[in-house]
């Protein structure tokens, strides 16, 4: 009995570990986009799955809600809006790359074996602040735990953050609005003023070849 | 925790307050306001401003100390560099009021921007905790990013914007893992803590602490526009709008400087461990290079720019280099007087250069200046002296102010002499092409096409200020010095209240 209570978490384990890995090779081996995109929404998912295991069910719940929602649907709205079906074939300039993939890959494998036979993976010892009541360990990566760190000790970061969202949201309307008449004039005399001197670039070296010639 | 233990004391946050609730107040004003309420955006701008500066030197009242649990400190790095910061804030937001009207953009979102951006340099400058230093970093990145492409009509400046913004990001996730591998090293984000960590010698790997310091110079480094990492400059500098290009070269690197010596020269100083002897080691020496290639490189590709832009870009990258060898001294003083004075000057360059350009920034070549010596003489003679200011000419703030960091540098780490050395001929190079535009300006014919610009009421406050301020700081330094250094230079202890 003891035998199997310990594995069901390591069965769960490895059948996630097992989607996540096939879902990401899915997503960089798909030649459509929105299939990528799909097989990213199950890498997200199945991610959130482990941190559950990990027991950290707030980081899980942000991880379906941000990510695997409200990312992924955007992902998919661009690549809609945008109508890209096929990857375009441009990969001749890159063919180089695909050497370097290996050892990058290599090395990063080698990496993480050194993190899992060199570092020390006894839990750490948590703060008291973080958990007020009961063992601190249980409460590690709930909302409560979460909720009380972000409203005493980070409360000033938290309100910065809104600043910085304000910001955001303020700089990416300002730059994408619609453009008034008047723009579209300066614009397009800006990129007119830019042809005529490419051209007159163009004469001039046309012009020079032909003294050379002569 | 106990909700008194916190330190939730909103007047340690007073200065930041003001600022971000200006900056709302702005958007509101000008979302009910008939259309373009120009001037009225500006004078609450310059109020918010002003009411910020008050409430900082009211800080210095509170005593050293920091707040929100370790979030933000008060002491005189945080006084001195949010000085600067509003100063050059509200030069740029009285420059704006004329720009924004002879380029008919719209005032509200610029003057907003332009709030938030001075509110995230000021928790940038105060902050006490890696997350605070992040997040006052992203803000004012984030709005500087939107300010360079302000101008959307101009290729240029969406070029600027661009290239800032893709590269800005990439440097930040540079400083992210560098700040997260510190964390990691250190078990904590407050810099007082690391400090505390590293002085024990309680550092769980020493590598991860070495690298994650790497990291974090590589992320500052090109947010000040050091050597290895200053190639974005020139381009950023040149296609934004020229009052954005003064206001990004000053504000920001005045706040970066504030959070870089506070995570290196107090989070890293030398403690007695021996990880805390290696790292300081380690990071002194890479940084010695660092500020010897900036300013070397700065300088000497400033000699061959065409662009009186560009090469500003070029020479704000040469006085990273020299503000460097301040922050190698251990103090903070030499690189707050520098960062002061460099803004001063540096603003009031890029003012008259506003001016000469006219709107769509079209004469920025140092070619259209010429013989422009005698038909604009109140502006020709203001960027004469920046000019020479920059240079480092006695009696200018500029020659005060590299006077005050190799003397300290050379006084007080007998080590790093040679560095003091490249730093003086570095100097004596740039004369060279400051006085360039000076003599094209003053004994060159006349170009063709020359309209002698407008100058607005408040354009010509922000250029007297300017001025006043760089033979201030060049004649009677003495008053700012002292004010510097009368608590201990250096602060290494802060009560956590």
């Amino acid at each position: 009995m003891e035998q199997i209570a310990i594995d069901i978490p390591r069965l769960l384990f490895l059948a996630f570990a097992g989607i996540a890995v096939v879902a990401a090779f899915n997503l960089i081996l798909q030649r459509n986009p929105i299939y990528s995109a799909l097989s990213l929404i199950v890498t997200l998912c199945v991610m959130a799955a482990l941190f559950l295991l990990l027991n950290a069910p707030f980081i899980a719940v942000i991880q379906i809600v941000v990510y695997a929602g409200a990312i992924m649907v955007l992902f998919v709205f661009v690549i809609m809006l945008l109508n890209i079906r096929e990857e375009e074939s441009k990969i001749d300039r890159q063919k180089y790359l695909k050497w370097l993939a290996a050892p990058m890959f290599l090395a990063l494998l080698a990496q993480v074996f050194a993190v899992i036979r060199y570092v020390d993976t006894t839990p750490p010892s948590i703060p008291s602040a973080n958990a007020p009541g009961g063992n601190p360990a249980e409460s590690l990566g709930t909302v409560e735990s979460i909720a009380n760190a972000m409203f005493t000790t980070y409360v000033l970061p938290f309100e910065a953050t809104s600043v910085l969202i304000l910001m955001a949201i303020v700089g990416s309307m300002l730059l994408a609005k619609r453009d008034s008449k008047q723009d579209i004039e300066r614009i397009e005399t800006a990129l007119d003023a830019e042809q005529a001197e490419q051209e007159q670039a163009h004469l001039a070296a046309e012009k020079s070849n032909k003294e050379v010639a002569a | 925790m106990q909700l008194e233990n916190l330190g939730l004391y909103y007047w340690a946050i007073a200065p930041e307050i003001i600022v971000s609730v200006v900056g709302v107040i702005i958007m509101m004003v000008d979302a009910f306001s008939s259309r373009g309420a120009r001037k009225l955006n500006a004078v609450i701008a310059l109020a918010g401003l002003i009411a910020a500066l008050v409430s900082v030197v009211m800080l210095d009242g509170l005593g050293s100390g920091s707040y929100f649990s370790g979030m933000v400190v008060i002491d005189p790095i945080r006084i001195f560099f949010s000085v600067t910061i509003l100063l050059a804030a509200i030069v740029a937001a009285l420059l704006a009021s004329q720009f924004l009207k002879d380029e008919g953009l719209p005032p509200g979102e610029f003057f907003s921007l332009l709030m938030f951006a001075t509110a995230g340099m000021l928790l940038l400058a105060g902050a006490g905790d890696l997350v605070t230093v992040f997040l006052g970093l992203e803000i004012a990145s984030i709005t500087s990013y939107v300010m360079a492409g302000y101008r959307r009509y101009d290729l240029r400046s969406n070029e600027s914007s661009l290239k800032y913004f893709l590269l800005g990001s990439f440097s930040t996730a540079f400083l992210l893992y560098g700040m997260a591998l510190t964390y990691g090293a250190a078990g904590s984000t407050n810099i007082q803590k690391i400090t505390a960590a590293i002085a024990s010698g309680q550092v769980n790997y020493p590598a991860l602490l070495l690298i994650g310091a790497a990291l974090m110079i590589v992320g500052f480094g090109f947010k000040i526009a050091s050597a290895p990492f200053h190639l974005w400059t020139p381009d950023v500098y040149e296609g934004a709008p020229t009052i954005v290009t003064g206001f990004m070269g000053t504000g920001p690197k005045v706040a970066v400087f504030a959070a870089f010596i506070r995570v290196f020269v107090i989070g890293f100083g030398p403690q007695d461990s021996e990880i805390g002897i290696q790292l300081h080691t380690t990071w002194v020496t890479v940084l010695a290079v660092i500020a010897a290639l900036t300013m070397t490189i700065g300088n000497v590709i400033a000699i061959s720019q065409k662009n009186i832009k560009r090469m500003l870009a070029y020479s704000s990258i040469a006085h990273a280099g020299y503000a460097l060898v301040g922050f190698l001294t251990g103090d903070f003083a030499p690189v707050a007087f520098y960062m002061l004075a460099y803004s001063i000057m540096s603003l009031g360059a890029f003012a008259v250069i506003q001016l000469l350009a006219r709107a769509g920034d079209q004469r920025t070549e140092i070619a259209d200046y010429a013989g422009i010596g005698f038909e604009a003489p109140a502006l020709s003679f203001s960027l004469a002296i920046f000019l020479l200011s920059l240079a480092g000419i006695p009696p200018t703030a500029g020659f005060m102010s590299k006077f005050y960091v190799f003397k300290t540098a050379w006084d007080m780490t007998p080590e790093l002499r040679w560095l003091v050395l490249v730093a003086v001929i570095n100097s004596i190079i740039s004369v060279y092409y400051y006085l360039y535009p000076i003599v094209v300006m003053f004994f060159r014919p006349l170009v063709p096409g020359f309209i002698k610009p407008r100058i607005a009421g408040m354009t010509m406050i922000a250029l007297i200020l300017t001025l006043l301020g760089t033979f201030y700081l060049g004649i009677m330094p003495n008053r700012l010095m002292n004010a510097m250094s009368r608590p201990p230079a250096v602060v290494t202890q802060i009560t956590v209240k």
